[in-house]
């Protein structure tokens, strides 16, 4: 079943095509990485599926209903219903705990639940480190936090933003198990990256060149 | 979750709290202090204006020559007991020393002090019993100075003459008549003169507003048969003039500051929240809706208010009083309702303080928020 | 190329430099009003007391005022001394000439009023004088501006009134007089018919006596010419100890107290140089006046004193803290500087031109602001201008200066420390 579509979506800033003509379909359950040299889109493609932007032209289509055409407020919505996202700069709030963090997308969400959001941080194997601060935190640690607040809805699409980006290479290992994992249990997962390491463990690699799709390789190995 | 989510960003984000709660305590302090010396003025500079002397003398009316020796207690009742500064009685008479005849004045001498504190003393006030007060003219004329000895004589209302030592006990300057005059107490006068007759003067000094003066002048002329009072003009229309004037000052000055201290208290605000922008951008991604944004945000200034504020009240309080004791030597009248007033001032403004940013920034896209390095 | 960095920052972040300057801004315009208002307050709190009338009164030596009192005659202990109306001039030209701001003459003398054996005091007086002085500048003086408490109904005399009188209210009352009246003056065997122009209530011993022109009453009296007393309305510095210690002797002073004290406006001094202008004269400070002037003033100057400290505090702290808030915000960017191999010096020198330009920018505006404040002040409370004094330039300067040092030197410090590599990879 297709949980995402984008339909020949363009974007302009002005005078520049940051992407012309997408078209895209994402699977339910598939896992995918969007891969691209810098300024080839990637980030405004991230932008507009993770409902933080609108395409200029075209439409996207989230479980068989339109949402390009939505106003800010219901993109909000639909965003802290349904997708999931992961930052490479972690972003996390710096006079939160790790725990309080991953409460604050439970509370932006519906109800804060401390047991529901301490398994979350269970799961990524940080339960001994909930009521640390980020700034107390490893970057490995903080981009687990990250994640398990991501998960902690249960979204239909997590989307992460070069997730591994600043970490190092054990952290780095850490965080793709944790993607493995999920991929298991049945989440639908796209990751933007320009890290082929990463790209390897995904079902298909979308590749942007100059705004437009170049290349779609399907990883013969998932 | 809701108050978590604010004490926590007020308590782990300490120095930049510590700023802004500086701001908010710095502007409530400035309003507090200044109303309450606002409106401490007016007792605090009456007080003072007081130094002028008697603004309220009573005189015997009708057929009547003298008051009655109980005129001056019978005055007080018709004066709130904190605002009687002073009530001098006078009795005069005329004695002769060295044969010289000279005016003598019997009066209430601690009254004296206080009515007229601008008496400006050679020597000591007279404490005990036949000791004399003399003014600059008397001494010059027959050269006496304080510790010195005279004798006067007379003759007191029966007809009998008499014959007193009394003991200069200092010499009195003024600038005006009271200088050709000597002073006793009451019952050395009344020993010399006899008590036949009665009080010929009371002067009074109140702190009291124009209009109140007007009400006991009404009242006593009411209440008290044979007696007139009459309002020192001098005094009492310079005093209103002036006072009105200082007032008006401090009511000025306080606007300017306050207004000045508000601007500077929000600008501090705005600033502080202005560098957030990033996390309200984060907030969004994560789905928060502005209202929760906007929400978070006016908590926290609310809660920063109120602190602010209610350091700011201790503060000024402790200010005013300060500037009070310095300047006027007295204590400071606490006004309890600066208390919810600063308060809900100081709330107001950082909360309106934090809106303005906040509203701007919940504007923003929060992707660019979060790509804008 | 540190230039360009410090350009880029002022120009780029517009906004934010606009913000730090506006607070500044506001800070300097309120340490200007305040500064301002405070330095003149004495000077307009002083004229404001003028009200209060006169604070020394000249008499001639020998002169007494036995004469003033209830029940002593003429004749016992008073002396026939005058002074010399030709002489009044040489008052504004003493040391202190700048601080008199009035001075009025009287020649009192004893009357019959409508033929009735009481006596009533006639006093001869300017209203509203013009004078020449003998410095060549001209000068208005008299009782209008020095009474300002009496209460008239009618008019004021005018100097040019020769046929008129004003009557105080106890004496009008007495006999029946109103405004419009004619009424008879019977000094020694001499009599002259007058019209009532006005009654007054001056509410003191005033309202026992008539008032008329000072040329009607010397000619009446036949002493051209001569005055019994002056009454001065003189600015004066409070007394101190040095002071008092001049009123009761002058020779007690050392010569260098001598010349303070002289080159001080005390009101024993101008009464001295009153003296020193006045032949055969006493000055004597109304102390009634004085005092309290004294006493009201201090207090006045001391309570102003109080809150321009606390709003010179106040803005202090406010600016600083801005300035802590704008800097602190900056880690990210120090953090960029620092990575890409800037010195500690580079970036502190940076910052801190960077926020000194804004200061200077704010303090500039904030300073010509802060004037216009002070002059709002002053036409609102005293409706005078407030003195624009030149040393509160430095003071704000240096004020504005310390400040923006103060408020960014520990922010910068702090940020110093953190290491780049944390800064740029979100905290």
């Amino acid at each position: 079943m297709d949980l995402l579509e984008l339909r020949d979506i363009s974007k302009f800033y002005g005078n520049v095509k940051a992407l012309q003509n997408i078209d895209l379909t994402v699977k339910q359950g598939e896992w995918l990485a969007i891969m691209g040299p810098s300024g080839s889109g990637k980030t405004t493609m991230m932008n507009i599926i993770g409902c933080m932007d609108k395409p200029s032209n075209g439409s996207v289509v989230l479980e068989g209903t339109d949402i390009s055409k939505e106003n800010a407020k219901n993109l909000t919505n639909i965003r802290r219903d349904k997708i999931g996202l992961i930052f490479q700069q972690f972003h996390l709030i710096t006079y939160l705990t790790a725990l309080e963090n991953v409460m604050a997308a439970q509370y932006y969400h519906s109800m804060p639940d401390e047991k529901e959001a301490l398994e979350a941080l269970e799961r990524v194997g940080l339960r001994d480190r909930a009521r640390h601060l980020p700034s107390q935190l490893s970057g490995g640690e903080q981009q687990r936090v990250c994640i398990a607040r991501a998960l902690i809805n249960y979204p239909m699409l997590i989307l992460a933003d070069e997730p591994t980006g600043n970490l190092d290479e054990m952290n780095e290992g850490i965080v793709l198990d944790i993607f493995k994992q999920l991929h298991r249990d049945g989440s639908t997962i796209v990751v933007v990256t320009h890290d082929p390491e990463v790209a390897e463990g995904t079902q298909r690699t979308v590749v942007l060149e100059h705004g437009r799709i170049s290349r779609i390789t399907q990883n013969e190995n998932k | 979750m809701y108050f978590r989510m604010i004490t926590s960003s007020l308590i782990r984000r300490r120095s930049r709290m510590i700023v802004a709660l500086l701001a908010v305590a710095i502007g409530a302090t400035i309003l507090s202090g200044l109303v309450t010396i606002y409106y401490d003025i007016p007792r605090q500079m009456g007080q003072e204006f007081r130094s002028y002397g008697a603004n309220l003398i009573l005189v015997p009316s009708g057929d009547d020559t003298v008051l009655g020796y109980d005129v001056a207690e019978r005055v007080k009742t018709f004066i709130a007991k904190d605002d009687a500064v002073g009530i001098a009685p006078y009795r005069y008479g005329t004695i002769k020393v060295n044969e010289q005849p000279l005016m003598a004045a019997g009066t209430d001498i601690n009254e004296v002090k206080r009515t007229s504190p601008y008496w400006f003393i050679t020597g000591q006030w007279p404490e005990a019993d036949k000791e004399a007060l003399i003014g600059q003219e008397v001494a010059d004329l027959i050269r006496l100075s304080p510790g010195s000895r005279f004798t006067a004589t007379g003759t007191d209302g029966g007809g009998n003459s008499f014959s007193r030592d009394f003991v200069v006990s200092g010499i009195v300057q003024t600038g005006g008549t009271e200088e050709a005059f000597i002073f006793m107490s009451l019952s050395d006068y009344g020993d010399m003169m006899g008590n036949s007759g009665g009080i010929d003067v009371v002067e009074c000094s109140i702190s009291a507003s124009q209009t109140a003066l007007d009400d006991i002048v009404s009242q006593i002329s009411e209440n008290i048969e044979n007696v007139t009072p009459r309002l020192v003009k001098r005094v009492t229309e310079s005093e209103g003039s002036v006072l009105s004037k200082l007032q008006a000052l401090v009511y000025l000055v306080t606007v300017v500051v306050l207004l000045l201290t508000m601007i500077c208290v929000a600008t501090t605000m705005m600033a502080v929240v202005t560098e957030r922008r990033k996390e309200i951008g984060l907030k969004k991604a994560l789905g928060a809706a502005n209202k929760s944004i906007v929400m978070e945000f006016l908590g926290e200034g609310l809660l920063l208010g109120a602190f602010g504020g209610l350091l700011g009240v201790a503060l000024g309080f402790m200010f005013a009083q300060t500037v009070s004791m310095n300047v006027f030597s007295r204590p400071i009248s606490f006004q309890s309702f600066l208390i919810p007033a600063t308060l809900i001032i100081s709330v107001a403004i950082t909360g309106l303080a934090c809106l303005i940013p906040v509203r701007n920034a919940t504007d923003v896209d929060p992707a660019i928020v979060l790509r804008g390095e | 190329m540190f230039l360009r960095m410090v350009k880029g920052a002022l120009f780029r972040q517009k906004g934010k430099m606009l913000m730090i300057a506006f607070t500044i801004a506001l800070g300097a315009s309120l340490a200007t009003a305040m500064l301002n208002v405070m330095l003149d307050v004495g000077d307009k709190v002083n004229q404001e007391l003028k009200t209060y009338g006169a604070n020394i009164t000249v008499m001639p030596k020998g002169a007494s005022l036995l004469d003033d009192l209830y029940g002593i005659e003429e004749g016992s202990g008073v002396s026939d001394q005058y002074l010399r109306e030709s002489e009044l001039g040489n008052i504004k030209t003493i040391f202190w000439a700048f601080n008199i701001v009035d001075f009025t003459p009287y020649l009192n003398t004893k009357a019959r009023l409508n033929s009735r054996n009481d006596e009533v005091e006639l006093v001869g007086t300017w209203f509203s004088h013009y004078l020449n002085l003998p410095t060549g500048e001209s000068l208005n003086t008299g009782m209008i501006n020095m009474k300002s408490w009496w209460d008239v109904s009618g008019e004021w005399l005018t100097d040019q009134d020769e046929n008129f009188v004003m009557v105080g209210s106890l004496v009008a009352g007495r006999n029946n007089i109103q405004v419009g009246d004619s009424i008879t003056i019977d000094i020694g065997g001499q009599t002259k018919e007058l019209t009532v122009k006005g009654i007054f209530d001056a509410g003191g011993d005033e309202d026992e006596q008539i008032y008329a022109p000072l040329r009607v009453a010397q000619e009446f009296t036949a002493r051209p010419g001569l005055i019994s007393r002056i009454e001065v309305s003189a600015l004066t510095t409070p007394d101190n100890e040095l002071s008092r210690r001049a009123a009761q002797n002058i020779k007690s002073l050392s010569i260098k107290e001598y010349e303070i004290w002289y080159c001080t406006a005390y009101v024993s001094s101008i009464c001295y140089q009153i003296e020193e202008a006045v032949t055969d004269s006493v000055a004597k400070a109304v102390r009634q006046v004085a005092e309290s002037e004294g006493a009201i003033l201090e207090k006045t100057q001391l309570l102003m004193l109080l809150i321009t400290i606390l709003s010179l505090v106040g803005s202090a702290l406010g600016i600083s803290n801005l300035v802590t808030a704008s800097v602190m915000e900056r880690s990210r960017e120090i953090g960029l500087l620092k990575a890409i191999g800037a010195h500690d010096g580079a970036i502190s020198g940076l910052v801190l031109v960077e926020i000194l330009v804004t200061a200077v920018v704010g303090g500039i505006s904030g300073y010509f602001a802060g004037l216009g404040f002070a002059q709002i002040i002053g036409r609102s409370v005293f409706g005078a201008v407030i003195d624009i004094k030149p040393m509160v330039i430095p003071i704000v300067a240096v004020l504005v200066s310390l400040v923006t040092l103060a408020g960014s030197v520990p922010s910068i410090r702090l940020l110093l420390k953190l290491r780049p590599a944390e800064v740029l990879h979100g905290r």
